[in-house]
């Protein structure tokens, strides 16, 4: 069970910050909702407490009211299901796991079957490879075990970054904003910078400029040069061969953009940046491994070693030896 | 296990609060509209230049003030529900393990390693007859798979998927045409396929008898090998008209013997073909899993005791780790006397009472020519030793 202590911190995490999103939004919902209706409350009030007030104006003040809360209802109906549909995937995945602790050895072998196609649909989402993925998740029906929907919600704002459009990620980092800010993201500014940096290859330097009014004006101390160098950029034709001014317009900056979402997103979901399948691949590899199966003339090999196979032998020539202090 | 069972107690107490807030809220919420629209009715009959009584606009003051009262209470409510929500987070954290870091150093950032790896992988997946996926991986990768790789699993695959159909005829034809390698290793595959085919016969009755008969001539090959199975299957046709679920033959009707076959024939085409029958894969994840348990711990107590610089100049593991015998596939001699692996610089030495200590621990113990074994204290000479080979 030493195991599941060990591998499935991102199975239950992901979902928990998924739950986590969503109680904030919803409450901030109610708290919007409340205070409106409070308003339409005051006005009520407010024709309560003029000295003549009439049928009709009670009518509409009431009508207001009633409105709001009807409104408020329905919303926080609304975001609670969305809260209990995110906790109801933690208890999903819980159940999962609960499985493999009471399981016989013909379902154990059935669970850990699972486990290896769950860590390889992390591993392909990781790498990019997501129709691969999407098919073995559907194949074994893992899907709920997943992280299939945020990967692929990552995947549309890279797609858009690599086609150089700002709009998605900003839209995120505005979603994202008070953990971004926690974390002390750079990427909203980077973005305005690149943002900034296209203006000025497309010759509009004039837009360029109120561009940079708007959103260079809360620069910290430490950015400061890193500002004027951009503005810099203002004097110099578009085709410049001049460090710095050239490797600010190399279009390999959105490349960089790219990784800083990446792993910015992993950040706020608490992914680290290997996946779970790497580090398990390397860590056995490591524990099979034996100076026999790297016998120079191969006398060695045992054809049921997977670190005798192939590709596996290259792999881990570089990985350390399994220790062992007795005869076996 | 007491991790899981502490976050479920958690995410059980988080469902249970939003399932009551919303059932009695959303019932708040319902009550107060209904209070409004009913007031709201009673004004509707009268005209709306009136003005309003006294009683009610006090009335409705008193509700002004409730509502509000009520409002902030939900909000309230709800906020207090963070409390709950943060708990899962950290009964969570505080009973899995977050951080892999400082373990392995990183082999995927290396592009040539990715294609190695995504090359297993597609191994796999072929292996176990997930075809179409493995088609997805190579066009979306972009790998480059021989085809010569494929043709074994994939014929191997077809007749696995006849067998599970109770089909034995793809499984017969490549066991015949595979005969002389099987009988060279002595397997007993195509002896089990035509036992199967001829209770498969038999089973059908009276009618299929002679047709049985006929088939039991291809037993004749087997005679030397596997004589008493073949009386006891002729010795089955006494049955076929009351039928063998009623004979002291029943046996031969265990649909274990049709699993046992797909089993066999897994195993011989495998080692026919050279290679492992389970997928190397699997066991390298298996064998990760068991593995990162001890070497995260050692992590932590070599963090706690601040030498964690020791682990990456090594080129073994710190710490033994035991996957048990099923993922042992080489023997290994490890010298008793100084604990380390046996290597062709460093091999096994027979002493002459019978003790094998490692060339490097016998030149450690001996002053001059002279030592004693440190088992059993036989005096004996430094050249009397002699290198050991397994």
């Amino acid at each position: 069970m030493a195991d599941l202590k060990a591998l499935e911190h991102p199975t239950l995490k992901v979902p928990y910050e998924l739950l986590n999103k969503r109680f904030r939004a919803a409450q901030k919902t109610i708290d919007r909702e409340v205070s409106k209706t409070q308003i339409a409350i005051d006005d009520l009030d407010r024709c309560l407490q003029s000295s003549t007030v009439t049928v009709g104006q009670m009518k509409t003040a009431l009508d207001g009211v009633v409105e709001k809360l009807t409104f408020l209802k329905r919303k926080s109906e609304e975001s609670i299901q969305e809260e209990t549909d995110a906790a109801y995937v933690c208890k999903k995945r819980i159940e999962h796991l609960k499985e493999y602790e009471v399981s016989h050895p013909t379902q154990e072998a059935q669970w850990k079957k699972k486990r290896l196609d769950r860590m390889l649909v992390e591993y392909f989402l990781r790498c990019g490879y997501y129709r691969t993925s999407l098919q073995l998740a559907e194949h074994s029906e893992i899907q709920d075990l997943t992280n299939i929907d945020l990967f692929l919600m990552s995947k549309e704002i890279e797609e858009s970054l690599e086609r150089h459009e700002t709009t998605a990620c900003l839209q995120w980092c505005h979603d994202n904003k008070s953990k971004l800010r926690k974390m002390k993201s750079t990427l909203e500014y980077n973005l305005r910078q690149q943002e900034f940096i296209e203006l000025v290859r497309q010759d509009q330097r004039l837009e360029a400029v109120g561009h940079a009014r708007k959103y260079f004006t809360l620069t910290e101390e430490s950015q400061l040069s890193v500002v004027q160098r951009v503005m810099g950029l203002l004097a110099f034709p578009k085709d410049t061969s001049l460090e710095p001014y050239k490797s600010l317009l190399d279009e390999n900056r959105w490349h960089s953009l790219v990784e800083q979402f990446r792993y910015e997103n992993f950040k706020l979901y608490q992914l680290s940046n290997t996946s779970v399948f790497g580090i398990s691949l390397q860590a056995g590899l490591s524990a099979l491994k034996t100076p026999h199966c790297y016998k120079s003339d191969g006398s060695g090999k045992n054809t049921d070693c997977p670190v005798c196979s192939k590709h596996l032998n290259e792999l881990a020539k570089d990985l350390p030896y399994a220790h062992c202090a007795q005869s076996r | 296990m007491e991790a899981i069972e502490a976050v479920d107690r958690e995410i059980n107490k988080v469902l249970n609060k939003f399932e009551n807030f919303k059932s009695q809220r959303t019932q708040t919420l319902q009550d107060l509209i209904q209070c409004l629209e009913k007031t709201r009715t009673e004004l509707s009959d009268a005209p709306d230049e009136d003005e309003l009584a006294p009683s009610h606009s006090l009335i409705m003051s008193q509700t002004c003030l409730n509502i509000k009262d009520t409002l902030n209470q939900i909000a309230f409510e709800h906020k207090e529900l963070h409390g709950n929500v943060s708990k899962v987070g950290k009964a969570i954290d505080r009973n899995f393990v977050s951080d892999f870091g400082g373990i392995m150093q990183d082999m995927m950032s290396n592009d040539k390693n990715m294609d190695k790896i995504n090359q297993v992988i597609c191994e796999h997946f072929l292996r176990h007859g997930m075809l179409d996926i493995a088609e997805e991986m190579i066009q979306e990768t972009g790998l480059q798979i021989d085809e010569t790789i494929k043709e074994p699993f994939l014929e191997l695959h077809r007749i696995l998927e006849a067998l599970k159909h109770k089909d034995l005829q793809p499984a017969l034809i490549w066991a015949n045409e595979n005969r002389i390698r099987l009988q060279a290793k002595n397997s007993c595959l195509e002896f089990k396929l035509h036992r199967l085919k001829f209770i498969d016969l038999i089973k059908q009755g009276h009618s299929h008898q002679l047709m049985a008969l006929i088939y039991a001539r291809n037993f004749a090959q087997f005679a030397h090998t596997h004589c008493k199975e073949v009386q006891s299957l002729m010795g089955s046709l006494l049955f076929v008209h009351q039928g063998l679920e009623n004979s002291p033959y029943s046996y031969l009707l265990d649909p274990y013997l049709w699993e046992d076959i797909a089993d066999i024939f897994t195993r011989d085409a495998c080692a026919l073909l050279g290679l492992s029958v389970e997928s190397p894969l699997s066991i390298c994840v298996k064998a990760g899993c068991s593995a990162l348990p001890p070497l995260l711990n050692i992590k932590q107590v070599m963090i706690k005791r601040q030498c964690s610089n020791v682990w990456s100049s090594k080129d073994e593991l710190p710490v033994e780790i035991d996957l048990g015998p099923d993922l042992r596939y080489h023997s290994t001699f490890a010298c008793p006397i100084l604990r380390q692996q046996s290597t062709d610089t460093n091999p096994p030495m027979r002493l002459t009472c019978g003790h094998v200590i490692s060339r490097d621990a016998l030149n450690k113990l001996a002053n001059g020519n002279k030592f004693k074994c440190p088992y059993c204290p036989v005096e004996q000479s430094v050249s009397d030793a002699k290198q050991i080979y397994f």
